[in-house]
């Protein structure tokens, strides 16, 4: 039987310079946005098409919860050797926060009965690092984080993986199939999608698949499914700083000024 | 009085019947393998994918006819190896026409109509341009060896940088033992040629009507006056003639029928090649059809019918292993070895009428025959190879369709990829945002027309170092301040401007360059101007040479071209001619590629400069090392870079003051390259536009002069 990955991604969002925050204070203008593949999931797909590579049979299937922009992303990773794609996307799922996502892939993953799912330790623009975790936890399959190193030959019902700790330390350690991993950058080199490939890959199909279709309801997802909302954004005020110049002597003085300054006139 | 019918040669005189019956059953025979060889060969070639030839036969061979009477293409360069190559070729041409004549008569005429020309004064003058054409001929071929024998120059040792003794193609002694064979062969036939000429004189000086007209070839009659001096005595000669004869007569067929297997078949083939040159070739890229399923070139059989043959067509003459920047600089390419791998590699796949398995056709890689991905990237497609090769092998487009493939496979340096990455995204090298690609026109006092918004008559395509790069950004306000001087009216794009893509298409991104070019066309046709005028050799080459091939016929100036114009008319005033001793450096793709060799001079001229060009001028310039995409592709340290070593031509001119260029890129490389040379001081390196600017009134001084700079 066929090994099956699939492998989360998500379609994040760079600042171009001198951006904007939106009118109602709660994103950053979406005029502003730079999109492309978040940069840890580019490392766990190659580890994922890398497998298929060896040999075996192996389905690579990337899965992307987001609105039609995303496809994109989806595109690039069946240009770099995914199998399928498939886009998942409700305007009910805006706003949703790491949880609901994790509980869209979950029912996403019921359905495609994967052997092992790959998910990049965290994404680059919101930084929750929880998605991957929270999915093994709503599926309550086995799970390891910041997997640096991935053995595993298809069709094995183990796979041996290393895991980067605090302190530079390393851990060796097996898992038992099904699982799911995230994916720590350096793992391997992702390869170049040439611009070309990514074009031809427009002809693939991207499926896609609605709330309805997963047999969930508005209010497991978006704001209403989530556990926190945001609240605001917004550029912090400048701090100040200022290069000390002169010679030593007067660095010094100067330093001593400046902390007179902030302890108050009257000390 | 002699009977003119008598003054001739009789063929086959004093053979048995069966002895020519045998001559002629072996002159089939070689003509016979010669077609055989001939076809394997085309067959070759058929197994290459489709091209179709630019330009109509006539005009293709009347240039290739050009090329070969004036032997141009030969003697640049090397005046001596093609003077020598001149009379071989003409030597051994008339030796082969008037051969040609005497089979025509006695096969053809007088057998089919009895007529007869080959007699009389037509015979006389016959054996005249004959003997000189054997002088020409054997003293062509005696330079030759000289030349490989004593000369030894360094082109010619076939060492391959590419290669390392252990690897199993790494020898390349079988070719020169094929050149000696080629040049002995030649030799073999010539003198035996003369000599059986001076034996016949000898056996036949009995007869006035061979004796008295002995002088009419001299060379033959010398040797026959020395025969007889020693005591050779006619029949002696008579019995000499017929061993000779036969020797001479299966030497000559051999090499006929050897003339489709080895070296000597550049005789047609390169003949072939430079009919089928194509004037372009590194300049306009081929585009990949949408429908092909991967881009670029894999297999042997993914080259065209035309490159396969080009295959055969070199000589190995060095030429353009000579001129290439990265052989000179130690890097793991010459340009012939990828000729000559591939011609290999296309020997021993496609000899048979049957295709190997795809696997054994895959072109990529460090097996024998095979080009390897280091080789690929050290090309910077400056264009020297194609330019000086004397056959028109055409090596660009083979690397750059070579390295499609690399890219498709991602087989590249990191930063590269990095690179290829940051231009997707922002649409430039710099990974700036789109929105400050005219962010340097904010310290200019008059501000610049946004071409989208209004009608201008030069659109002026800036390209991504002189937008972005500091110092570039310099040499871009004062080229704005001197148009603006002139009362030029133009514009830019501004942020609908994107690298122009020249050097991502010579990296082999196809697909990143088909969606840049597509977007500065549009950009281009939503503005108004008469006339584009760039700063950037690259992108003047790809916008003038490429872009129409997607749509986009713009006309195109180099800057160079606008300023002469502008310094012609009147339109700027030198009021302060400077002096300097000066040297220029012609960017590859404004000169090799375009041609633009006389406009930078002249502004030179016209602001009082004194150029002392250095020896590897013009169309054979040195390549800075950035082009190809290598200026995003890190050199390896310790070695001397291409920049370095132009560098150092420079720095033995005598007094020189400044180093000129007119090309973004070689600004910073030379800047570069002077400081780790150690020639700070020594001399500076300015853009062309900064020398005008100096030259030229101006009411705010921009740049400090020269010398101060030199001097600080």
């Amino acid at each position: 039987m066929a090994t099956k990955i699939l492998v989360a991604v998500k379609q994040v969002t760079a600042l171009d310079e001198d951006f904007e925050i939106r009118a109602d204070g709660r994103d950053v203008d979406a005029d502003f946005f730079l999109r492309d593949l978040n940069e840890w999931d580019d490392f766990s797909l190659e580890e994922a098409v890398k497998i298929k590579e060896a040999g075996g049979e192996v389905e690579v299937v990337v899965v992307t919860v987001g609105p039609e922009e995303a496809d994109e992303s989806l595109r690039k990773c069946l240009a770099k050797g995914a199998d399928r794609a498939i886009r998942i996307w409700d305007e009910a799922m805006e706003g949703s926060d790491s949880q609901a996502i994790a509980r869209v892939l979950a029912a996403a993953v019921q359905q495609q009965n994967p052997d092992l799912v790959f998910a990049g330790v965290q994404s680059s623009d919101h930084s929750f690092a929880s998605t991957g975790i929270a999915l093994a936890g709503l599926l309550n399959w086995p799970h390891a984080a910041v997997v640096n190193q991935f053995e595993f030959s298809p069709g094995a019902t183990q796979a041996v993986i290393r895991r980067e700790l605090e302190g530079g330390v390393l851990q060796m350690m097996s898992i038992d199939l099904p699982a799911v991993l995230s994916i720590q950058l350096g793992i391997n080199t992702p390869r170049y999608a040439s611009l070309r490939t990514i074009k031809q890959a427009a002809a693939k199909p991207i499926e896609q698949v609605g709330l309805s279709d997963l047999g969930l309801s508005a209010t497991d997802v978006g704001e209403a499914g989530s556990a926190s909302r945001v609240r605001r954004m917004y550029i912090p005020e400048k701090g100040r700083a200022e290069m000390i110049e002169g010679s030593l002597a007067e660095q010094a003085a100067k330093l001593a000024a400046i902390i007179k300054e902030f302890k108050g006139a009257s000390a | 009085m002699i009977d003119p019918q008598s003054i001739t040669r009789t063929l086959f005189e004093d053979f048995h019947p069966i002895a020519v019956t045998v001559f002629y059953a072996i002159g089939y025979g070689a003509i016979g393998i010669f077609c055989w060889g001939t076809w394997i060969q085309i067959r070759k070639y058929r197994y290459g994918s489709a091209y179709a030839a630019v330009g109509t036969f006539i005009s293709r061979f009347k240039q290739m006819t050009a090329a070969l009477l004036t032997h141009r293409t030969l003697v640049r360069r090397d005046h001596a190896a093609g003077g020598a190559h001149g009379l071989i070729f003409f030597g051994f041409a008339l030796l082969f026409i008037g051969t040609s004549t005497i089979t025509v008569e006695y096969d053809v005429l007088k057998p089919l109509t009895g007529m007869r020309f080959w007699y009389g004064d037509f015979y006389l003058w016959f054996s005249l341009v004959l003997d000189v054409a054997g002088l020409m001929l054997g003293g062509g071929l005696a330079f030759m060896m000289w030349r490989r024998g004593w000369l030894k120059p360094p082109k010619l040792s076939y060492v391959r940088p590419d290669r390392t003794p252990t690897d199993p193609d790494y020898d390349r002694s079988g070719y020169q033992r094929e050149d000696w064979a080629f040049l002995w062969s030649l030799v073999i036939i010539a003198v035996t040629g003369f000599i059986l000429e001076a034996v016949r004189l000898v056996w036949l000086q009995g007869r006035p009507e061979v004796w008295d007209y002995r002088w009419w070839s001299p060379v033959g009659a010398a040797f026959a006056i020395g025969m007889r001096a020693i005591g050779l005595s006619a029949e002696a000669a008579g019995m000499i003639r017929s061993g000779l004869w036969w020797f001479h007569g299966l030497i000559a067929l051999a090499f006929i029928a050897l003339i489709p297997f080895t070296k000597i078949k550049h005789i047609f083939t390169a003949s072939a090649s430079l009919m089928l040159r194509d004037p372009l070739a590194a300049q306009r890229l081929p585009r990949v059809p949408d429908a092909q399923e991967s881009a670029g070139f894999s297999y042997i059989t993914d080259l065209n019918w035309k490159q396969l043959l080009h295959l055969d067509a070199c000589t190995k003459c060095g030429r353009c292993h000579e001129a290439c920047p990265a052989n000179a600089t130690g890097a793991p390419l010459s340009p012939r070895d990828v000729i000559l791998s591939l011609r290999e590699f296309a020997n021993k796949t496609l000899a048979s009428g049957t295709l190997p398995d795809q696997a054994e056709l895959d072109i990529h890689g460090k097996s024998p025959g095979q080009v390897s991905m280091e080789t690929l990237w050290s090309c910077r497609t400056c264009m020297a190879c194609v330019e000086i090769c004397p056959v028109a092998v055409e090596h660009i487009p083979i690397i750059v369709q070579m390295r499609r493939k690399l890219v498709e496979a991602g087989d590249m340096d990191p930063l590269l990829t990095k690179t290829l990455q940051t231009i997707a995204k922002t649409g430039n090298s710099f990974g700036e945002s789109k929105r400050k690609r005219g962010s340097w026109t904010k310290a200019l006092a008059t501000p610049i027309k946004d071409a989208r918004k209004e009608a201008v008559d030069y659109l002026w395509f800036v390209g991504d170092y002189a937008s972005f790069d500091p110092r570039n950004q310099k040499v871009s306000q004062t080229f704005a301040g001197l148009l603006q001087e002139a009362k030029v009216d133009f514009g830019l794009l501004y942020d609908s401007e994107q690298n122009a893509g020249n050097d991502v298409r010579r990296v082999g991104e196809e697909g990143l360059y088909d969606l840049l070019a597509t977007a500065n066309i549009e950009a281009m046709k939503n503005a108004q101007f008469n006339t584009i005028v760039t700063t950037d050799p690259h992108s003047f080459n790809t916008i003038r040479n490429e872009y129409g091939d997607f749509g986009g016929h713009f006309e195109i100036q180099h800057y160079t071209t606008l300023l002469r114009e502008l310094l012609v008319s009147g339109r700027l005033t030198v009021t302060k001619p400077l002096g300097y001793r000066v040297t220029f450096h012609d960017p590859c793709h404004l000169g090799r590629f375009n041609k633009g060799y006389d406009a930078p001079r002249e502004i030179l001229k016209l602001i009082g400069c004194e150029l002392i060009d250095m020896k590897r001028c013009r169309d054979n310039s040195f390549c800075c090392g950035a082009g190809g995409g290598r200026i995003w592709i890190p050199d390896p340290v310790g070695v001397e870079k291409p920049a370095q070593n132009r560098i150092r031509e420079a720095a033995v001119i005598e007094g020189l003051e400044v180093y000129v260029v007119s090309c973004p890129k070689d600004l910073t490389m030379f800047e570069d390259a002077v400081k780790t040379t150690g020639n700070e001081g020594q001399f500076v390196v300015r853009e062309l536009i900064e020398l005008v600017r100096e030259a030229v009134a101006s009411p705010v001084a921009l740049e400090a002069p020269v010398e101060e700079l030199a001097d600080g």
